[in-house]
C-alpha cells in the first residue's frame, strides 16, 4: 500500500502525527492499568477509527458543528442532523492553530481553529453554531468564518441571575431552532423534540449510573476511561454511545458486586476540576492515575458538566419544552464565563462530599483565562472546607511532562499522609 | 445490590406525581363539595374553601367566612367569654392547618382544584401559559395581605366605630364572600347557580355583588391562562401563612446538593424564584407556596428538595424517580432516513 515514493501531503503528514498522538493515550488507557474493562474496547476502538484511520462516522448525514456544551442537542437530533462537539484536544492542530491566534490564546481554541484551518476532518460540520461563551471561542468564530466555513453565532449572556438573561437565551435558543430547522429543511414538532428530549436523558441516566459506581470504596472504572467515554458522546453515533454505555454499566455493576477496584488499596480519591480534558490531551489525567491516584469525579465541560443537569419539562408541549431546554442550558452551567462563580464552587465541595474525595486537583489551560482567573477563589473556598486543592497549569505540549508529574506524585503523596494521619 | 428490591420508600420516591394528586384532588374535592350528602360535616373551621354557600353539599366549612361572621361583634363582647370564644376558633383553624400545612392548597382547596383543571384544559389546547415579569410577581405579593387585612377589619367596622368612624353599612358583612369566586363557583358543582346573581337592594350591595360577579369572571380567565391565577392574591393563603411555622408537613431543602439548575422553578405554578435560587434556607414553605410537590418531583438531585412530616421524609427527589418521571428511563432506537 505505502509505496516509498509517495510525498506526504500536509493533511496526511498532519493525520500521521494525530494518529500517533491518538494511539498513544489509547495504549496507554489499554495497557498501563490493572484488571482492564471488557466493555471499553468499544471505545478504544472507535477512537481508533476515528483519530488513527481517519474513519468518517456519518456519511450521508447532516453534521451540526458546536463550539461549546450550550448549543442544546435535543434540537439538533430532533432535526434530524447529528451534534459534532469540535472542542479539540489534539497537539498537532494547536501547533497549526497558533500561527492564526495570539500567542497566549488557549490551546483548546487554538486547536480547533487550526482544525478548521486545515479543513481536514473526518466528518466535516456542514455548519456550526458558536455560542458566545468565552472571549476567545466567540472571537475564533470570526476566523474560522473567514476560512469560508459556516459559523453562526448564538447569543449566550454572561450572567444567569437575572431575567433579562433568561429572556435574552431563550430568544438565542429559539433563534438557534429556526435557523437550523430551516438548514435541514425539517420541522421542530411536539413528537421529534419530545423523543429527543428523552433519548438524551435517557444517555444522561447512564451517565448517572456509571458514576455511581465510582462513589464506592472500590472504584471499578479508571477516571481516563471515564473522560475517554463522554468524549465519545462528542461526535458518536448516540444510539452506539446508549448500546456501548448500557453494556458498560452492566460490566460495572457486575465488577462492582465482586469489589473490583481498579486502583490501589491507600489510593487517594481526586475530584479532578478545570478546563476540559479533551481526547487526547488526557495528560494530566493519566498522570494522576500513573501517580497512584483515582479520579472519582469530575467538573469539566467535557464531562461531568455535559451530562450532569438534566431538561425538565412540565407541560410536554413545544413552548415549554423549548424554554425548558433553555433555562437547562443557561441555569445549570458552572462554565466559568459566568461573572459568579458560587455555582462552580458549590458543585466542587458537594462531589467532593458525595464521592469521598481526598482532594481536588484543578488544572487550567495556559492561555484560558476565565479558569486562571477562578483559580483563586476556588483555592480559597477549599481552604475554608478544608479540602487539599492542588493548582496546575498546562497546555497541550508534550514538553513538561517531568515537572507536571513531581507535583502531581507529591501531591498525592501528601494526600496519603493525611489519609494515614486520620487513621 | 440492593438496588433493584422492592422498598415503598423508593415506591414513593418514584411515584407519578402528576396522577396522584389529579386523583387525590378528585378525592378531596368531592368529599367537600359533596361529602354533605354523605352526612360529613368537618366542622367549621376549615382552612381551605369549603364554600359555606353550598347548603347540604358541603363537607364542612370555610374558615374565612367564619371569621367574617365571628368579627362583626361589638368589641366590648370580645373582652371575655365571646374573646376566648375567638381564640378557639383561630386555635382549632391551625389545628386543621398544622396538619397539612398548605398541603391544603396544593392538595385539597376546590378552588385551588378547579384552576387546576382549567390549566390542563389549558394545556390540552396547547396554549402558552403567562408569566408575571419577576418584577410585578414581588409587587402582587402584598395584595393578599391587603385583602386579608380588609376582611378582617369590615367586619369589626360594621358592628364598631373604629377611631371615631362612622359604622360601615351592613352590606359589607361579609366583604370577602361578596367577592369570593368560591361562593358562585363551588355552589354550581351542586347544582346551585343562585349566587350568580347582582343585589340592587344597596349601594354597597350593588358594588360588591358586582365585584363578585368581575372577580369570578376573571377567575375563570385567569387561571386558564395563568396557573393558580387566584391563589396568587388570596387572602385564605395569606392567613394560613401565619401560622405556618409550626406546621407539621414541611418542605426542605438541602442547598449544599442543589445546582440551581431551575428545574423545581419551572415547575412551579407559583413561580416562586427562591425554591431553586434560595441554598441557604431550609424550610422553603414560603408564603405563596402550595406544597403541591411538584418542584419535588422536578428535581433531579438526590435528596435536595423533601416533603417531611414531623420530621420524617415522606417524599425526597431522586435520580432515578426524575427520570421515570420524565419517561427518560427508555431507548427508542432513532431511524436512520
Ligand atoms: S469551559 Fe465554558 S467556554 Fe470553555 S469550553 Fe467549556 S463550555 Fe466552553
Ligand atoms: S364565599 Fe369564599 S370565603 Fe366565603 S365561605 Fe365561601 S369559600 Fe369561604
Ligand atoms: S391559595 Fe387560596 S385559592 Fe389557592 S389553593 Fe390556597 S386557599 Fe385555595
Ligand atoms: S431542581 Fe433541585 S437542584 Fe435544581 S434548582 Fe431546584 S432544588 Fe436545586
Ligand atoms: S415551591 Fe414547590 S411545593 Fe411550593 S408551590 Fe412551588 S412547586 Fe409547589
Amino acid at each position: 500500500m505505502h509505496t516509498e515514493h509517495t510525498i506526504e501531503s500536509p493533511h496526511e503528514r498532519q493525520n500521521r502525527h494525530k494518529a500517533m498522538e491518538a494511539i498513544h493515550v489509547i495504549n496507554a488507557l489499554k495497557e498501563d492499568f490493572k484488571s482492564p474493562i471488557k466493555s471499553m474496547e468499544y471505545f478504544y476502538t472507535l477512537f481508533e477509527r476515528v483519530y488513527c484511520n481517519h474513519e468518517p462516522l456519518h456519511e450521508g448525514k447532516s453534521k451540526i458543528g458546536t463550539m461549546c456544551i450550550q448549543i442544546p442537542s435535543e434540537i439538533i437530533y430532533a432535526l434530524d442532523g447529528v451534534p459534532i462537539r469540535l472542542c479539540n484536544g489534539f497537539y498537532t492542530d494547536d501547533e497549526i492553530g497558533g500561527d492564526l491566534m495570539p500567542q497566549k490564546s488557549c490551546p483548546l481554541v487554538k486547536a480547533t481553529v487550526g482544525l478548521f484551518a486545515s479543513d481536514n476532518f473526518s466528518d466535516k460540520p456542514d455548519i456550526t453554531f458558536s455560542p458566545t461563551t468565552c472571549d476567545q471561542k466567540t472571537k475564533a468564530g470570526a476566523i474560522i468564518e473567514s476560512f469560508g466555513h459556516t459559523i453562526i453565532d448564538v447569543g449566550f449572556p454572561r450572567t444567569k441571575e437575572s431575567e433579562a438573561s433568561r429572556a435574552y437565551w431563550r430568544e438565542s435558543v429559539k433563534g438557534f431552532a429556526v435557523e437550523l430547522s430551516k438548514f435541514q429543511g425539517k420541522k421542530l414538532t411536539r413528537t421529534n423534540l419530545e423523543n429527543s428530549i428523552k433519548k438524551v436523558g435517557y444517555a444522561q441516566s447512564l451517565y448517572h449510573k456509571l458514576t455511581e459506581f465510582r462513589k464506592h470504596q472500590a472504584v471499578p472504572i479508571l477516571g481516563v476511561d471515564m473522560f475517554l467515554v463522554t468524549n465519545a458522546f462528542f461526535f458518536d453515533k448516540i444510539d452506539d454511545w446508549i448500546r456501548a454505555v448500557e453494556n458498560l454499566v452492566a460490566e460495572l455493576e457486575q465488577r462492582s458486586s465482586e469489589g473490583v477496584h481498579v486502583a490501589g488499596k491507600a489510593s487517594p480519591r481526586i475530584v479532578y476540576t478545570g478546563s476540559p480534558p479533551i481526547f487526547p490531551n488526557y495528560k494530566i489525567p493519566l498522570i494522576i492515575e500513573q501517580s497512584d491516584a483515582i479520579i472519582v469525579a469530575d467538573e469539566t465541560c467535557s464531562s461531568n458538566r455535559m451530562f450532569n443537569d438534566m431538561v425538565a419539562v412540565d407541560e410536554w408541549n413545544l413552548y415549554d419544552m423549548i424554554d425548558s431546554i433553555s433555562d437547562k442550558y443557561l441555569k445549570a452551567c458552572t462554565c466559568p464565563i459566568f461573572t459568579q462563580n458560587d455555582d462552580r464552587i458549590r458543585r466542587i465541595i458537594q462531589l467532593v462530599r458525595s464521592y469521598s474525595g481526598d482532594g481536588v486537583i484543578y488544572q487550567a489551560f495556559a492561555g484560558c483565562q476565565v479558569y486562571e482567573m477562578e483559580q483563586r477563589s476556588v483555592l480559597a473556598a477549599m481552604e475554608r472546607e478544608g479540602i487539599p486543592i492542588l493548582y496546575i497549569e498546562s497546555d497541550y505540549s508534550p514538553s513538561q511532562q517531568g515537572q507536571l508529574t513531581t507535583r502531581v506524585e507529591a501531591f498525592v503523596e501528601s494526600l496519603k499522609n493525611r489519609k494515614r494521619m486520620k487513621k | 445490590m440492593t438496588k433493584n428490591k422492592f422498598s415503598l420508600r423508593r415506591a414513593v420516591n418514584n411515584m407519578n406525581l402528576v396522577r396522584f394528586r389529579f386523583w387525590f384532588q378528585i378525592v378531596a374535592f368531592a368529599l367537600i363539595v359533596y361529602g354533605g350528602y354523605i352526612g360529613l360535616d368537618l366542622g367549621n373551621k376549615l382552612p381551605t374553601f369549603a364554600c359555606v354557600f353550598n347548603g347540604e353539599g358541603t363537607g364542612g366549612k370555610c374558615y374565612v367566612g367564619e371569621l367574617q361572621h365571628d368579627l362583626k361583634h361589638p368589641l366590648e363582647g370580645f373582652i371575655g367569654f365571646a374573646g376566648y370564644a375567638f381564640l378557639i376558633s383561630l386555635g382549632m383553624f391551625a389545628v386543621w392547618f398544622w396538619a397539612l400545612n398548605k398541603g391544603w392548597c396544593g392538595f385539597v382547596c376546590p378552588l385551588g382544584t378547579m384552576q387546576d383543571w382549567l390549566t390542563m384544559a389549558r394545556e390540552k389546547s396547547r396554549i402558552r401559559f403567562s408569566e408575571y415579569s419577576w418584577a410585578n410577581r414581588k409587587k402582587i405579593k402584598s395584595i393578599k395581605y391587603i385583602l386579608l387585612i380588609l376582611l378582617l377589619l369590615l367586619p369589626v367596622m360594621i358592628a364598631n366605630s373604629v377611631f371615631g368612624l362612622p359604622k360601615l353599612p351592613n352590606g359589607l358583612s361579609m366583604p370577602f364572600c361578596d367577592i369570593c369566586p368560591g361562593r358562585m363557583m363551588i355552589p354550581a358543582f351542586t347544582g346551585h347557580f343562585n349566587q350568580f346573581y347582582i343585589d340592587f337592594s344597596s349601594k354597597t350591595d350593588l358594588v360588591m355583588t358586582t365585584l363578585g360577579m368581575i372577580i369570578t369572571g376573571l377567575f375563570l380567565v385567569g387561571s386558564f391562562i395563568k396557573k393558580r391565577f387566584f391563589c396568587y392574591f388570596c387572602p385564605m393563603a395569606a392567613l394560613q401563612y401565619v401560622f405556618s411555622k409550626p406546621a407539621l408537613l414541611k418542605l426542605y431543602k438541602d442547598g449544599d446538593k442543589c445546582t440551581r439548575c431551575g428545574d423545581c422553578y419551572r415547575a412551579c405554578d407559583m413561580d416562586i424564584l427562591e425554591i431553586a435560587d434560595d441554598v441557604k434556607t431550609k424550610n422553603m414553605v414560603t408564603e405563596d407556596c402550595t406544597l403541591c410537590l411538584k418542584c419535588i418531583a422536578a428535581c433531579p438531585e438526590e435528596g435536595c428538595l423533601e416533603a417531611n412530616f414531623m420530621g420524617a421524609t415522606i417524599f425526597e427527589s431522586t435520580k432515578e424517580g426524575f427520570v421515570l418521571r420524565m419517561a427518560m428511563d427508555q431507548h427508542k432506537e432513532s431511524h436512520a432516513h
